[in-house]
């Protein structure tokens, strides 16, 4: 068994599922909606970034910040013309509300760009490769994947622990009306946290990219997957999203490498026995409310 | 009570009326008149298997180029697409609107096993001629009302296998496979092929459609110790396993299904990869380049009605299928009608254009058996290495 490539491969398939699954958490934290758009919007600002390059011709930096600022706003843009004009709405009513949003966005995505498959390149490289120890081989995009993994991290755990506005958005998780007393603006905290989201979850995009091919469906696969991560390493913790996604790459890898019909159930699986037997997650804090 | 007698009263002539009434279509012959010939087909042109929609958009060349020439016995052919999304239950929808509302003569091509299958037999039940479904599963070859083009999967995974043995003097093999009927369909074509050799695959790996990482099976295939692997698989999976294999150090000749000849879209999704790896396919057409009179006018022919579509293997398919209806109908002559077109279908002999050369009998609608092989040259030309080779094993299921 190649259990160096099997590791490595894990743990960076794993820590982009995470960071994916950051995105959804990051809209579930502030208010309970899982954002079944989530995918969709990462492809889409992807493709700008695809965009940019193959259109216009500017180097991959250039198209890589502007997908972003693109991301933020197409963040903002969903939540306040999609959910915020929702009257009175049920958290059911929002997700719904994500699914339509999710569909607009895979119709304008094959409209724009077609449904044929593109070959994106970011400059880390998945066939450049060094060879740490004998027997433990990294590939360039598995390092970059690991370092931008680690600064997103970083920057979140900052932001939401000394920043005003991560506080704000911790309030409002808890209690909506209550952040409203206090005076905080709870819309702007959810324009926010829908353009971070956002953002974070095109970087995930643009870093599989890399490893896969761009396809208006190319996400829909790494959704399930960053999902099944959230739900494991619990979709209240942002560190323990990190931790699902890589307990999750390595599941995938080790238990596709032996068994590989089963491969692809293993994300469900997953999900399922986590809901069972610890429905808030590994690392997420079970709320018991008093009636 | 009386709400009751009422409704009744309604409903009862409404049921009857709905029952005895045609649909405009049903009497006489369906699907043409002095003017027109009514033609109908399926095919993904959004959703996940959208670039296959161009099979159905290539078909349109063909009856684009007949309606140019004054249409075939004065009568203009008026086609109908539909977009079932690669979703059977769509492609009934599509195919009974087309069939009851638009009153359609014949169906060509039609993209996929599982939409074929979804309204095979009620194609069949209405006795409507259906030309060349894009599928090579077996369960297509016994229907009397389609006219099989596309190589059965079997064929094609005996095919590549016997060139991997015989020509390659490969004896190490292993298999990449979609886990569907494709995949088992060509896998025991491999098996019976190798078997015969004295031989055995080193591994079967499945891949599901919709898997974007195959590290796990690409490290399966690397420590079977294969020094060639046969793909049964959609492009997207094949050029992640190509890219995967290589950044691995793994580098096995790859043969490849003749689904994934289009060596241009593979070219420019492995970021040119598959021309440097000298990846092998099956194929079952001319290549598109191919400098035959037949060739050149359909090149011609897109640059004038579809500058949009890019000329690649996809849109040449649609125009195969297209092709023996065509000769059919102009056979026919004047008097059309459904009995003298499936008469004429079911006269094929040795007919080739741009696609394989087919024959039918009135009891043998089943595909040829033949495949070439080709390989992607170092600028992604299409190298025949080696012609028509049949395939003489049966399938036994």
């Amino acid at each position: 068994m190649p259990f160096g490539h099997l590791l490595i491969e894990g743990l960076a398939m794993g820590a982009c599922y995470g960071l994916f699954g950051l995105a959804v958490v990051i809209i579930y934290k502030t208010s309970e909606v899982v954002n079944f758009a989530a995918g969709d919007m990462a492809m889409f600002s992807t493709f700008v970034a695809f965009h940019v390059l193959a259109v216009y011709g500017y180097p991959f930096w250039i198209a890589f910040v502007m997908s972003l600022v693109f991301a933020g706003l197409l963040g903002v843009f969903v939540e306040f013309f999609f959910l915020r004009p929702a009257k009175n709405p049920t958290i059911l009513g929002l997700i719904v509300i994500t699914i339509g949003a999710q569909l607009l966005l895979a119709g304008v995505a094959s409209w724009k760009w077609g449904a044929e498959q593109q070959a994106f390149s970011i400059p880390f490289s998945y066939q450049v490769t060094y060879e740490i120890i004998p027997g433990l081989v990294i590939s360039q995009w598995a390092l970059a994947v690991f370092i931008i993994s680690a600064v997103i991290m970083a920057f979140l755990y900052f932001f939401f622990k000394h920043t005003k506005m991560g506080t704000a958005m911790r309030a409002t998780q808890q209690n909506k009306h209550a952040a409203k007393i206090m005076g905080i603006r709870t819309n702007r905290v959810f324009a926010f946290a829908w353009a971070l989201s956002s953002v974070i979850g095109a970087t995930a995009a643009t870093l599989m990219s890399a490893k896969t091919i761009l396809d208006p469906q190319f996400m829909m696969e790494p959704f399930l997957r960053a999902f099944a991560a959230a739900v494991l390493g619990g979709l209240m913790s942002i560190p323990g999203v990190l931790i699902g996604g890589g307990i999750m790459g390595l599941i995938e890898n080790f238990f596709g490498y032996a068994w590989p019909a089963w491969k692809p159930i293993t994300a469900f699986v997953v999900i399922v026995l986590v809901l069972c037997i610890r429905p808030s997650g590994l690392f997420g804090k079970h709320y018991v409310k008093k009636v | 009570m009386d709400l009751k007698k009422t409704v009744l009263t309604l409903l009862v002539p409404l049921f009857v009326l709905f029952l005895f009434t045609g649909n405009g279509h049903a009497r006489g012959e369906r699907g043409f008149d002095d003017n027109e010939i009514r033609i109908g087909q399926w095919g993904p042109q959004t959703g996940p298997a959208a670039p296959w929609g161009a099979v159905a958009r290539g078909s349109k060349l063909v009856f684009d180029m007949v309606n140019d020439e004054g249409g075939i016995h004065g009568r203009q052919i008026r086609y109908f697409i539909r977009d079932d999304q690669y979703n059977p239950s769509q492609t009934m929808a599509a195919v009974r609107e087309l069939v009851s509302r638009r009153g359609v003569f014949a169906f060509v091509g039609g993209v996929g096993t599982a939409p074929g299958l979804a309204v095979q037999n009620f194609l069949r039940q209405n006795e409507i001629i259906w030309v060349g479904v894009c599928s090579g599963a077996a369960a297509f070859h016994d229907n009397p009302w389609l006219w099989n083009i596309w190589p059965a999967y079997f064929d094609e995974g005996s095919i590549l296998a016997k060139h991997a043995v015989e020509n390659e003097g490969f004896e190490k093999i292993a298999l990449l496979y979609q886990n569907d009927d494709w995949g088992l369909d060509a896998m025991a074509g491999i098996k019976a092929r190798l078997e015969l050799h004295g031989l055995e695959l080193l591994t079967a790996v499945p891949v599901e459609p919709i898997e974007r990482d195959l590290s796990s099976q690409v490290a399966r295939l690397q420590a079977s110790g294969a020094e060639a692997v046969i793909g049964i698989m959609a492009p997207t999976q094949a050029a992640i396993s190509l890219r995967t294999a290589v950044s691995m150090g793994y580098q096995p000749q790859w043969l490849h299904s003749y689904n994934l000849c289009d060596f241009d879209l593979m070219n420019h999704i492995t970021e040119g990869l598959w021309a440097r790896e000298g990846v092998i396919t099956a194929a079952f057409t001319e290549s598109p380049y191919a400098d035959t009179p037949q060739m050149i006018r359909y090149r011609e022919a897109r640059e004038k009605f579809a500058p949009e579509e890019r000329w690649g293997m996809n849109y040449l398919a649609g125009i195969v299928v297209a092709e023996p209806l065509v000769w059919a109908l102009r056979e026919v002559g004047p008097e059309l009608s459904t009995a003298a077109v499936r008469d004429a279908l079911n006269s094929v002999t040795e007919f080739q254009e741009a696609g394989p050369v087919l024959t039918w009998t009135a009891d043998d609608h089943r595909p040829p058996r033949s495949l070439r092989i080709w390989q992607c040259g170092p600028n992604g030309e299409y190298n025949v290495v080696q012609d028509w080779i049949e395939n003489e094993l049966v399938y036994e299921k």
